[in-house]
């Protein structure tokens, strides 16, 4: 039985697309077969951070129409196997496509994969609704800031009432030299108030930037990277294994008694 | 000790509050002898119709946080009133109910066409002509019904986004998070941290007060008056009440308020009676 899940966060520029790409990537590096759906149509980034923007030929609006088969729009990853992306339309709008649709295409999707991560749009509107219509999961992205922690507790109401129950939490880009200062809320902070179970800490790290734009999932590197390591930890917390977190702060702390050490302090 | 901070300095008298709750403003569940009674809300209220989706939205939440007083495979009448239902709004109130183990059995309505559908549909049909006496008394005479309702028990989360009104005592095993609110006729329990914004006393009832585990609302509200958060968070949090005293809004520690507060009827609010600030043995 595959799984279904929805990567979704209510406000916008928080890592959802970021989260979707790395954790299908790292969800494949493990030997599941993964199918990842992009349903923010109109403004379409998947396919850019997994750096199969030149690959896309037909979206899920062409297999909706009836004017290609499912298995034609999946696009193939260059180098992992068992990673495809169903690419949204960039020339249509959210209001193009119906919840109805959204749940027969994933639903078709969802007999030959281990996973369906579904990438879902900013907002609370249609978009939203497409995107959680076949969900049986959701991942909630969220950054340690207060309208990123309220849209994200609003959004979980919403699946709650939708009857999507099971929920984890993804905190993304947390800066531990900020929270010890004080100037940032914790990741307790954040977990008290959303009460929902924690499944990933994402550092701010440049290396994401910089993997984004490549157009090059983190995992996918042969250097281990923090990010890239929490990416893969959150996919084998999926598959059900117990993996303790990564202690951000201390390796801040490490990281600056290296250097002190390197300079003779 | 009585800790007692005044709020009353944020005080506005003449904020604007909350419209009275209608009892016909939202989705109801009602039990009425051995039935269960699903009360919707009228498309022509005054305040802002609920659309079709909002109804149902709302539908859902409160099957989901309410507890559950009723047993599984239980029938329900649908209270529809003048509102008009088409066949594949039913079916999905039907389909609703039956997630929660609850069977559809009767519609109660005064507009010919929801009795049609209805019947189409295999329900049973009570029709009320307009302007017949309405199957509720109390829904018809809101303001004559000195009763408040039974208190409204939730037991979860009150999420951002989410509105509870309620004509009676609201009680929520749960935390009220900000962004979200909770407005009663009667009193207001927060059996967690109150973080939203929290109205007891909506009708007017200056007796009404707010209890909570933990204090930390974005604003406070009783009767007519208003509070805002004090700007300093305290260190740490014990289950306090809020109260309408001389000064506006006080909080008590909750332990003692029962034992040294009184309500006072000439001065329309809670005195401190019975001090015990400064006990002598």
């Amino acid at each position: 039985m595959s799984r279904i899940i929805v990567v979704t966060s209510g406000k916008g520029g928080v890592g959802k697309t970021t989260v979707s790409s790395n954790l299908g990537a790292a969800l494949a590096k493990l030997n599941n077969k993964v199918a990842l759906v992009d349903a923010d149509f109109g403004l379409r980034n998947l396919d850019l951070l997994l750096g199969l923007e030149e690959r896309v030929v037909y979206t899920a609006i062409d297999v909706l129409a009836g004017e290609c088969r499912l298995a034609q729009a999946l696009v193939k990853h260059k180098s992992l196997n068992g990673l495809v992306l169903l690419p949204a339309a960039q020339n249509r709008n959210k209001e193009s496509v119906s919840p109805d649709q959204m749940k027969k295409i994933i639903d078709a999707l969802a007999k030959g994969y281990d996973y369906i991560i579904v990438d879902s749009p900013a907002g609370i509107e249609l978009g939203f609704r497409n995107a959680i219509v076949a969900a049986k999961e959701a991942l909630i992205v969220t950054t340690p800031e207060i309208a990123a922690v309220r849209d994200a507790d609003r959004v979980i109401g919403l699946l709650e009432a939708e009857g999507v129950d099971n929920i984890h939490l993804i905190v993304n880009r947390v800066k531990p030299k900020m929270v010890q200062d004080n100037k940032m809320m914790s990741v307790e902070d954040v977990l008290e108030l959303l009460g929902v179970p924690l499944i990933g800490v994402v550092p701010d790290d440049e290396k994401v930037i910089v993997a984004t734009n490549k157009g090059e999932p983190l995992v996918i590197g042969e250097s281990e990277s923090i990010p890239g390591m929490t990416f893969l930890n959150i996919a084998r917390r999926l598959g059900g294994e117990k993996v303790p977190f990564i202690d951000l702060m201390n390796l801040n702390e490490n990281l600056i008694s290296r250097l002190r050490r390197i300079f003779g302090g | 000790m009585v800790l007692e901070t005044d709020l009353a300095a944020n005080m506005t008298s003449d904020v604007a509050i909350s419209p009275a709750i209608s009892h016909s403003s939202q989705v109801r569940l009602k039990k009425e002898g051995k039935n269960l009674m699903l009360l919707l809300p009228d498309e022509t209220d005054s305040k802002g119709e609920l659309s079709w989706s909002e109804t149902w939205q709302e539908l859902k939440h409160r099957l989901k946080s309410r507890e559950q007083f009723w047993h599984n495979g239980g029938s329900v009448s649908l209270v529809a009133k003048d509102r008009l239902l088409d066949s594949r709004q039913l079916h999905t109130i039907a389909e609703t109910l039956k997630e929660v183990e609850l069977i559809l059995a009767t519609v109660c309505t005064n507009r010919r066409q929801t009795a049609v559908a209805a019947a189409t549909a295999g329900y049973s049909v009570e029709q009320n002509k307009p302007g017949e006496a309405s199957l509720n008394s109390e829904a018809k005479n809101p303001n004559t019904s000195e009763l408040m309702a039974e208190p409204l028990y939730l037991r979860n989360t009150i999420r951002s986004g989410v509105e509870v009104r309620h004509p009676g005592t609201i009680i929520i095993c749960g935390d009220l998070n900000p962004g979200g609110s909770a407005i009663a006729d009667g009193d207001l329990f927060v059996w967690g941290r109150l973080r939203g914004v929290a109205h007891a006393g909506s009708a007017g009832n200056r007796k009404s007060r707010i209890m909570a585990l933990q204090m930390e609302f974005t604003q406070l509200r009783i009767a007519d008056q208003v509070a805002r958060a004090p700007k300093v968070r305290p260190e740490s949090f014990q289950p306090e009440t809020a109260f309408i005293s001389n000064k506006g809004i006080s909080l008590a520690r909750s332990d003692s308020f029962g034992k040294t507060y009184a309500f006072s009827v000439d001065g329309n609010y809670w005195q401190e009676t019975n001090s015990i600030k400064n006990p002598k043995y």
